[in-house]
């Protein structure tokens, strides 16, 4: 390998070797976070969700009179209900990934007071009855409630209900008891509220991320209440995918005609997932769009060094044609030249990759991406300049010999 | 060591057929100091280039050290021009970008030879050329003599058969040109084929044969006084 030589030309050409060294650089550096990024956002995107999301749409009624909402709402699921298709029917104060956020925080210990480091926040979940049925929950552990559970669920000020049982995600168990079953244990919350966790469910996302990470995303507590709080607003509709714009529609409009003083909505949960990610995907979309860039303005920077390069030293090849050099050597020796400012530009870039990650992760709450990231970077941007000084390179292995009696 | 048989070297473009080299015979012998001398645009330059397997010819029969040349692939071409011809131009053509130990190391290293033989070639041409201490220097620190020795270092490095030089002196005032021919005289005494390209006559005169071109095809100057007479009107080669 011609190393040595190699490294005595460039040093020869100082500036543009620096300058595209410094591209290599800053894009291995933009190349590894952005890459990271949008991994973690396609992770996001997705999240699983262990409810029915194909065949559950959500009808949001509001305006229903406080005074009368038992009834109304009886009759709203009863109305629901007798749609053809349906399977399911159960009304909820949020759902999973609407924005709407019910969030609250459990303890394992009675003696804590006020909420403290002890206290884990999680989604509440307000549900009557057949809102397992109605949501497509997964049983895991346990059991889902029973009818006088749901009986006894009224809402009090806190907006906590009366009731003493709760089902909640394995994330959440696994984090209020790690290593132990959370079968007949209980949440705490002040003195006030306790609920005895009778069922364990596959993770269902909370409404909004509020601020914590992947894990926490899934930590969310079911609890029993009776169908008679105006506060709840969200009947969940199951049927069959086949069914569902249908179902949706026929909601919407048998709701409407029965209150026609209320605002009645309605999305499928699709929708609803979709609406959550938008700013994820199109924030995932950017972020390829940078890199799309980066990789192309490197590319292109390669190309266009190499190509002057080639230019300028047209005699310099046939001159080393003319002493013996096959187009493999001249092929050989740009793309060795090529490998070895992206060497300096990945050394470089991996430092910059790592820094920049440390400064996301001080100022913007980013994860820390995994070292694999910085090797992978490296290995990409070698084949981008390889790939990228293939042509010039090949132009370059085909300058004749006889370049080198010429006087230009 | 070096036999053209009726070779000839036409350019083809749409329109015009040019013919730079006509049937044209030599013979060199291994052991011979030859000048190619003829006036400009004559085919002396398409002649060392096509000695030195730097350009193809269109048709005849070329015989490099007992070798038809005539079939050869680019590479076999590359590798006789490593390991038995060496050059020197008229420009130098020395790479800027290296210094001199680099530069004559240049077809050693495309002839796979190992760092330790390479560096005693290296030196020993250098010293040969009475440039040893000027080695880390760059070609833009030295003297146009001073290159052109370099460029003779490169040459002799890899032990040729055959010393391929065009116009080596035309770049050097009078001094230099003298010190680079008795480079290239000891160089022959010592055993090495040289075929040299120049239009000086009193350079022509140190070779022990003169072969001339006129209009791409050997010419006995005995026979064709009117050549010798007025070069100038030598017809119009590229």
């Amino acid at each position: 390998m011609n190393i040595r030589p190699i490294f005595s030309s460039l040093r020869k050409h100082r500036i543009p070797t620096t300058l595209i060294v410094l591209e290599i650089a800053l894009a291995c550096a933009v190349l590894c976070n952005a890459v990271f990024m949008i991994g973690q956002r396609i992770g996001d995107i997705r999240l699983p969700n262990a409810i029915d999301q194909a065949g559950i749409s959500v009808v949001t009624v509001q305006g229903t009179d406080p005074d009368h909402a038992r009834d109304v709402i009886a009759r709203n699921l009863a109305t629901l209900r007798a749609i053809p298709g349906v399977q399911a029917v159960a009304l909820m104060n949020t759902v999973p990934l609407s924005q709407n956020g019910w969030n609250t925080g459990f303890t394992t210990d009675p003696a804590t007071k006020g909420f403290d480091d002890k206290y884990v926040n999680v989604a509440e979940y307000l549900i009557t009855s057949g809102g397992d049925k109605a949501l497509g929950l997964h049983l895991f552990r346990g059991r889902f409630f029973h009818a006088d559970e749901y009986a006894a669920g009224t809402l009090g000020t806190s907006f906590m209900p009366t009731g003493h049982a709760a089902v909640i995600t394995r994330s959440f168990a696994a984090r209020m008891w790690p290593g132990h079953s959370a079968l007949g244990k209980v949440l705490y919350m002040g003195d006030t509220y306790s609920y005895t966790v009778v069922g364990i469910v596959d993770n269902v996302l909370r409404p909004n991320r509020n601020g914590g990470d992947a894990r926490s995303f899934s930590h969310s507590v079911f609890l029993p209440v009776a169908p008679v709080e105006s506060a709840m607003n969200d009947y969940i509709v199951r049927s069959a995918p086949v069914d569902r714009d249908r179902v949706l529609r026929a909601s919407i409009d048998k709701l409407s005609k029965l209150e026609p003083a209320a605002v009645v909505k309605g999305r499928t949960f699709s929708d609803i997932r979709n609406a959550y990610f938008a700013d994820t995907r199109s924030m995932a979309w950017m972020l390829v769009l940078v890199c799309a860039v980066m990789i192309a303005v490197t590319a292109f920077g390669i190309v266009g060094l190499s190509s002057f390069w080639v230019g300028q030293r047209r005699r310099q090849i046939g001159i080393r044609r003319a002493v013996g050099a096959t187009r493999g050597h001249i092929l050989r020796y740009f793309q060795t030249e090529n490998f070895l400012i992206s060497s300096l530009g990945v050394a470089l870039g991996m430092i910059l990759a790592y820094g920049a990650n440390l400064y996301l992760m001080q100022h913007y709450e980013m994860a820390r991406m995994p070292w694999y990231f910085l090797p992978i970077g490296a290995l990409t941007l070698w084949l981008i300049g390889q790939f990228s000084v293939l042509g010039p390179a090949l132009r370059a292995s085909n300058v004749p010999p006889v370049v080198a009696t010429r006087s230009v | 060591m070096l036999k053209m048989t009726h070779l000839s070297k036409v350019y083809r473009t749409e329109v015009v057929e040019t013919y730079a080299l006509r049937d044209f015979n030599i013979d060199v012998k291994e052991g011979e100091f030859v000048a190619v001398t003829g006036p400009s645009g004559s085919g002396k330059t398409t002649f060392l280039t096509i000695a030195g397997l730097l350009e193809t010819f269109t048709g005849g029969e070329y015989l490099l050290d007992g070798t038809d040349v005539s079939g050869l692939n680019d590479n076999a071409r590359s590798k006789i021009r490593n390991e038995k011809i060496g050059f020197i131009f008229q420009a130098f053509n020395l790479i800027p970008d290296l210094n001199v130990h680099d530069n004559v190391e240049v077809p050693l290293r495309y002839r796979g030879m190992k760092a330790a033989e390479r560096k005693q070639r290296i030196m020993d041409a250098l010293e040969r050329v009475g440039l040893a201490s000027r080695a880390k220097h760059y070609p833009a620190e030295l003297s146009g003599g001073q290159q052109q020795r370099v460029a003779i270092a490169r040459a002799l490095a890899g032990s040729p058969r055959l010393l391929l030089a065009d116009e080596p002196t035309g770049n050097l005032d009078t001094q230099m040109a003298r010190s680079v021919l008795e480079l290239l005289e000891d160089i022959h005494r010592e055993g090495a084929t040289i075929v040299m390209v120049t239009h000086d006559p009193e350079l022509a005169a140190r070779a022990q044969r003169n072969v001339h071109i006129i209009d791409g095809q050997e010419v006995d100057l005995a026979e064709e006084p009117r050549f010798h007479a007025d070069p100038s009107a030598a017809g119009s080669m590229a």
